[in-house]
């Protein structure tokens, strides 16, 4: 049986060695223990042994470098047949390089450049709106000052720092954040002066709405309208009914609505917005206003961050702050930062009605009553519950395209609950 | 007939098994080179060929009950200890069946159950153990004694000095076992020591210091079984001084470029312990081969044990960090 | 109850683990008839002998290293080492071999070694390499964690403080082990959290009386264990107050505090409205004269410099 001759492993992290010289040649007579060879590796060049006795029938190898392992020759016995055992060549000294491995410089300073591009464009789409600040310059800010001004949607640029070096700390944030203007105090009625009307004095509530949606009216808008079947949303509702446990909220189709918009304005955040003048606004959360109706007169609590909540949490959510509406007690921070309002009629049986912006939230939605109507399908008619929306939008901030992508990802979104997933 | 008057105290039969137990080591440490030089054996390993009595000697001479603490150059002393080879070669080739489970290799092999409180990659850092070992023995009145084998080139560093000062100050059952092989890796002892007579050491600390021939296994095993007697008696700790020869580089793959190859030569006729063994006892071709293919049989099934052997997880890491 | 001092918690802890069990003995230089240099031993070789208080010669490698073996038996030792300089002779035993052996066993050996030293303390090399480094600034806390130390199956350096040998406290009469591992909050606040231990958590409390005055609100937090680290607490409370400092007595190049300094930014990094500061040692060796002494090492008005730099503002609001 011939025995191969393969490169040794003289040392820990040896690889490959260099054959120097032979010294026996091909049919030779070799005793194990023998110097068969020397060999260069990067500490020594040093005689190797040969492992068996018999003739050195083949040298596969004869100088070069070879990898560990590799057959360099072939001993055995004389007259054996050993032209199976091939050998691997040599390979030359200084081999080229492996073409994987880093890439050459010109394709990291592509590779850099792509980066810095399209950080640049992050920080641009944020950066846009607070021109104040210079274009490019770094925010000096705690991260904790960051943090809040991302959740209040404030932005930084517009801030002045009190911290060292004027750094934004998080009570500048916090103080930008609380600066809503307050209600003006109810005036006293007057008594009313003698005659055929009555004159009902002016209460705040009133005397705010008023202005806002004065302010509203001006503002150039438009409306697009559409109509969701709301078989499955209503299907949907009957089992989340179900599955309700004592003390829960209820689920109702305005929740599963409120979810859709949520979840629609998420993927278009052109409607996400707000006017600001100079700029507009697009907010990373969906904070959602409900159109509630109390005594005194309309308020719209806003759900925050209604994209993150289930439709159960929804439901919570919004049977809280319908109650404290009510009741009047709902606190300034259930007023602030809306980015999108929702108003219902339905349940007063109207079909379709355009709502009022509210101002400076980009759109609006007014939703009607679930009405079965007669919808035409391949073999005739069928009833189907449809939902008529409309959406009021504030044309400075939005196009009709834009408005309508959007409407009818919320349509969509109605129709087959499953896509918000 | 002659020869066998002569020798009091160790049987031809112990003999026997001494040089089988030899062999085996001889043949496990070829093996070892072989598999390294092939790139199966991850990491540094050094080879005990040439020392196989000391470590037969000594550790034959042990009670139950009796603990070793040995150096990088450890598996004679870890297979003389009773570690069974398939569990030696599964902790060389990282396997969880190994000694250590594969956590500690070549020089980190540990059989806390037959006594063998581990190798140790550092020279002299398993000596204080030793001591505190013995102490522990002493403290608790148990008729235990504690064995540290270490090199000449150990007897330089701070905790071979320190470790001797305080066994013999507190009077502990621990011997010392010197493996004088006359060089600390590439350095000749006539390099690394002021002094030819390394037993002057222990005396300088007022500790009995016996010498012996390390290429004899039987006066190693006489000797050795004098000096655990005298430490288990209470009469305190022992140096063994052990003249043997290394017949191989430091590490394996080392050409011993700084050797006289002459010098090496002429040791492998006259100095091995196998051959020197071999002729006291007469042993026949017959003979020899037979032990041969026996302890060779056990070596190669050590190999196929450990290569069939279980890798450990990668997060298997994170284990054994606490107790 | 009981008022002992610092020192006085030390040797209760362990009297009473050497009362109750043969195992417990310790040994460390002078330790004997003279009682330690620190006068920790005091008394206790009349009680227990000199089989299990032992002198030892200078030799810290031995000392560190033959507890070692004695642990590996399955005694339960606790060598002293009479300055923490000194541990750095025994750093190879206890870097190499102590922290080691249970891993490269692969679980077949326990090192139960207690080790105890003093000094101004907070040394980093050991957090990094030996398994368990305590440092309690009280007496109760040094009584409680020693006897957990000493039961503890792996090997802990326990560092004292020689200042505070003689701060006094009322403790109770049986021992209340405290866990390795465990923080302890000193003082609750509300606007910064200061990290401290050793001496420097009663700096720090002072510096918080102060800081009080001056409408600042600190809250001082002592982990008592340096490794491992009770990140749980320290993260707590600069969640809570959004400010941190850390102050310890070694030096505060890559010492102690950095790494607690690294844990906060990670684990707190949108809860910091300051950059985390750092009270310690200047980076020098420590000098002979008093006066370049107090110099170099830290105080309570560093502490309360680091609180104030948290809190200060430029611009007004």
């Amino acid at each position: 049986m011939a025995n191969e001759v393969k490169l040794p492993r003289l040392g820990q992290g040896m690889e490959s060695g260099t054959i120097v010289k032979w010294l026996k040649a091909e049919g030779d007579q070799v005793e194990k223990g023998e110097p068969l060879y020397e060999l260069d590796t990067d500490k020594v060049t040093q005689e190797v042994e040969a492992e068996a006795s018999g003739v050195l029938l083949k040298i596969t190898v004869a100088e070069g470098e070879a990898d560990v392992g590799t057959t360099i020759a072939v001993i055995g016995e004389q007259g054996e047949d050993v032209s199976a055992i091939e050998g691997e060549a040599a390979q030359p000294v200084a081999e080229a390089e492996q073409e994987e491995g880093s890439p050459g410089p010109a394709r990291e300073l592509e590779r850099e450049r792509g980066r810095e591009a399209t950080a640049s464009e992050q920080i641009t789409e944020i950066r846009e709106p607070a021109q104040g600040n210079g274009a490019g310059a770094r925010i000096k800010a705690s991260p904790l000052a960051r943090r809040i001004a991302r959740e209040r949607g404030i932005e930084l640029g517009s801030l002045k720092g009190t911290g060292p070096e004027g750094r934004v700390v998080a009570e500048d944030v916090e103080r930008a954040a609380a600066g809503a203007p307050t209600q003006p105090a109810a005036p006293a009625p007057a008594a009313a002066p003698p005659g055929e009307f009555e004159r009902v004095p002016l209460t705040s509530v009133r005397r705010t709405i008023a202005r806002r949606l004065t302010e509203a009216w001006q503002a150039p808008a438009f409306q697009i309208a559409m109509s969701a079947d709301m078989t499955r949303a209503q299907e949907l509702h009957d089992r989340l009914v179900e599955r309700v446990k004592e003390g829960e909220a209820k689920p109702t189709v305005t929740d599963i609505l409120t979810k859709a918009c949520a979840a629609a304005l998420m993927r278009h955040r052109a409607v996400n917005a707000l006017w600001a003048e100079d700029a507009i606004e697009l907010h990373p959360n969906a904070n959602v206003g409900i159109a509630v109706a109390i005594e005194a007169g309309l308020v719209v609590p806003v759900i925050h961050q209604a994209e993150r909540l289930s439709i159960a949490e929804l439901a919570a959510a919004r049977a809280d702050i319908v109650t404290r509406a009510r009741d009047n007690k709902l606190r300034q921070e259930d007023l602030d930062g809306g980015t999108f309002t929702i108003s219902n009629l339905g349940m007063f049986g109207v079909e379709q009605f355009v709502a009022v912006l509210n101002p400076p939230q980009a759109a609006i939605l007014a939703v009607g009553a679930i009405d079965p109507k007669a919808v035409p399908t391949e073999t005739g008619f069928e009833s189907r519950p449809l939902m008529t929306l409309t959406l009021t939008c504030d044309h400075r901030s939005l196009d009709g395209a834009t408005a309508a992508d959007f409407l009818r990802t919320v349509k969509a979104f109605l129709e087959e609950p499953g896509l918000m997933l | 007939m002659a020869k066998v008057e002569q020798r009091r105290g160790v049987s031809d039969e112990t003999l026997r098994e001494f040089f089988r137990e030899m062999l085996l080591i001889r043949r496990f440490e070829e093996k070892v080179e072989e598999r390294f030089r092939a790139g199966e054996l991850p990491g540094f390993l050094h080879v005990a060929i040439g020392q196989e009595a000391v470590a037969v000697g000594v550790c034959r001479a042990l009670a139950d009950g009796d603990v070793i603490a040995s150096t990088h150059r450890a598996h004679g002393h870890t297979l003389a200890k009773g570690t069974h080879p398939n569990e030696l070669m599964a902790e060389l080739y990282g396997k969880l069946e190994g000694c250590s489970h594969g956590y500690g290799g070549s020089m980190h092999l540990y059989d806390v159950e037959r006594g063998n409180l581990g190798a140790n990659a550092v020279v002299g850092g398993g000596l204080p153990a030793i001591v505190g070992a013995a102490l522990a023995f002493k403290l608790r009145g148990e008729p235990r004694v504690a064995v540290a084998f270490f090199g000449d080139g150990a007897t330089n560093i701070g905790t071979f000095h320190e470790s001797l000062n305080l066994a013999q100050l507190w009077q502990v059952p621990a011997v010392f076992v010197c493996e004088d092989n006359h060089w600390a890796e590439s350095t000749p002892e006539s390099q690394h020591s002021p002094i030819r007579d390394l037993s002057k050491r222990a005396e300088a600390f007022g500790m009995k210091s016996i010498k012996v021939d390390g290429q004899d296994v039987e006066e190693v095993n006489k000797v050795a079984a004098r000096a655990l007697k005298h430490a288990r008696d209470g009469k305190g700790p022992v140096f063994l001084l052990c003249e043997t020869e290394r017949l191989v580089g430091h590490y394996i793959g080392d050409p011993q470029v700084y050797r006289d190859k002459d010098e090496l030569h002429r040791l492998e006729e006259t100095a091995d312990p196998l051959e020197l063994l071999r002729e006291k006892l007469g042993l026949s071709d017959t003979e020899y081969e037979s032990l041969d293919r026996e302890v060779q049989d056990l070596v190669d099934a050590s190999v196929e044990f450990a290569k069939n052997g279980t890798d450990p997880k990668p997060e298997d890491a994170l284990k054994n960090v606490y107790a | 109850m009981p008022e002992l001092s610092y020192r006085e918690a030390v040797r209760d802890a362990l009297s009473r683990a050497m009362r109750q069990d043969e195992d417990v003995f310790i040994m460390g230089e002078d330790i004997a008839e003279m009682g330690g240099s620190m006068g920790v031993t005091q008394g206790m070789l009349d009680e227990f002998g000199p089989d299990r208080v032992r002198n030892t010669p200078i030799s810290e490698m031995a000392i560190v290293g033959s507890g070692i073996g004695a642990a590996m038996q399955g005694m339960r030792p606790v060598v002293e080492v009479m300055y923490e300089d000194f541990l750095t002779i025994s750093m190879e035993q206890i870097v190499n071999q102590a922290a080691k052996h249970r891993y490269m066993s692969g679980g077949q050996l326990k090192v139960p070694l207690t080790i105890r030293t003093q000094g101004g303390a907070g040394w980093s090399p050991g957090a990094q390499h030996a398994q368990q480094v305590v440092f309690a600034s009280t007496p109760g806390d040094v009584r409680g964690l020693l006897w957990s130390a000493i039961y503890d199956d792996n090997p802990v350096i326990f560092f004292e403080h020689r200042t505070l040998y003689g701060l006094k406290e009322e403790l109770a009469e049986e021992i209340e082990p405290i866990p390795i591992g465990q923080a302890r909050v000193h003082r609750q606040g509300e606007d910064v959290t200061v990290v401290a231990t050793g001496r420097l958590v009663h700096e720090s409390l002072a510096a918080a009386e102060e800081a009080e005055q001056q409408g600042v609100s600190v809250e001082v937090v002592d982990p008592r264990t340096l490794q491992p680290l009770d990140e749980d607490t320290i993260v707590d409370s600069v969640k809570k107050t959004n400010r941190c400092v850390i102050a310890h007595e070694a030096v505060t190049r890559m010492g102690f505090g950095a790494e607690v300094a690294a844990v906060v930014q990670h684990q707190a990094f949108d809860w910091l409205d300051a950059p985390v500061e750092r009270v310690g040692a200047k980076f020098t060796p420590l000098p002979f004269a008093p006066v370049m002494e107090e110099y170099v090492v830290p105080h309570a008005k560093d502490v309360l410099a680091a609180i104030q730099k948290t809190v200060q503002r430029d611009g007004a609001s």
